[in-house]
């Protein structure tokens, strides 16, 4: 059980982001963005979901895909992580 | 009587060299010119017996939280990188030409209690400033928490962790 929330939620992460990547609109921000992309091409197997580091990026870049698609309009889209 | 009165004369003589020898200015004071090994060897020894003796006190918080991560991180990038470097950066105009040197952070992480002590107060005469005076203890370990996973962090990782983006721009300060 434990070891399928990685996978799970980095999937969900990864479809969400690859729409999204693109989008100019995105560039407008004075701050910079996480680069979640980056995730993608980390390994996988090496990702633990306990350890508070991978926890982080993951808060940040769930956090960055709901900042960009209430900007955007995209209400109650499917990828929201269940808690 | 008479040993007495020869070392009362020669602490005397030693203090009066001493004084002509600060107001003479032929110390070289430069930031490019190394210490001899005598005077490292005792600034470094003063510094870290001053800030053991301080820190022994400070209790550490938990600090494996993802939280204070996210909090740390884009401090630490903003304010620190440009002395202490961060993945991928190897040194800067401020990393080489400061001395003391500033450490590389992205090495190896010292005890939390140390580090927490330094970001507070600084460090004399160095180019370590106190930030205690404008950041709360919060956010001091939040930087903490952050320094004890650095020296793990790849660019991504780091990327991800102290991007700041628009959203939380403004409780900087
Ligand atoms: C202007 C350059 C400069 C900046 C900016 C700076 N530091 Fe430093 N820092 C130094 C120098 C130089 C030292 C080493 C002083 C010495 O050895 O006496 C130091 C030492 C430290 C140490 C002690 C390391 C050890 O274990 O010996 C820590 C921790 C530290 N700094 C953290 C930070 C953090 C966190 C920030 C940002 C909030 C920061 N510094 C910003 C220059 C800087």
């Amino acid at each position: 059980m434990k070891s399928l929330t990685a996978p799970i939620l980095l999937a969900a992460l990864f479809t969400a982001t690859a729409t999204q990547a693109h989008d100019p609109s995105l560039h407008k921000n004075k701050g910079e963005k996480p680069k979640c992309e980056a995730m993608e091409n980390m390994d996988h197997s090496k990702m633990d979901p306990n350890d508070p580091v991978m926890q982080a990026m993951m808060k940040k870049c769930m956090d960055q895909l709901h900042e960009e698609s209430d900007s955007a309009g995209h209400h109650g889209d499917s990828h929201q992580p269940e808690k | 009587m008479k040993t007495i009165r020869t070392l009362l004369f020669a602490a005397i003589a030693a203090c009066a060299g001493l004084a002509a020898f600060i107001y003479s200015g032929s110390y070289p004071v430069g930031a490019d010119v190394r210490h001899t090994a005598f005077t490292h060897w005792a600034l470094e020894t003063l510094r870290d017996r001053s800030i053991d003796r301080a820190a022994a006190s400070i209790e550490v918080p938990a600090l494996d939280d993802p939280e204070l991560l996210l909090m740390g991180g884009p401090d630490y990038n903003d304010m620190c990188t440009g002395c202490h470097l961060k993945p991928g950066l190897e040194e800067s105009d401020l990393s080489v030409g400061l001395y003391p040197a500033p450490p590389d952070l992205t090495e190896k992480a010292a005890d939390p209690r140390r580090q927490f002590w330094v970001i507070k107060h600084g460090i004399k005469a160095s180019g370590m400033p106190a930030w205690g005076p404008t950041h709360d203890d919060q956010r001091i370990w939040a930087m903490v928490a952050f320094l004890q996973k650095l020296p793990d962090l790849n660019a991504q990782q780091y990327q991800i962790l102290t991007a700041r983006d628009d959203d939380d721009a403004g409780d900087h300060h």
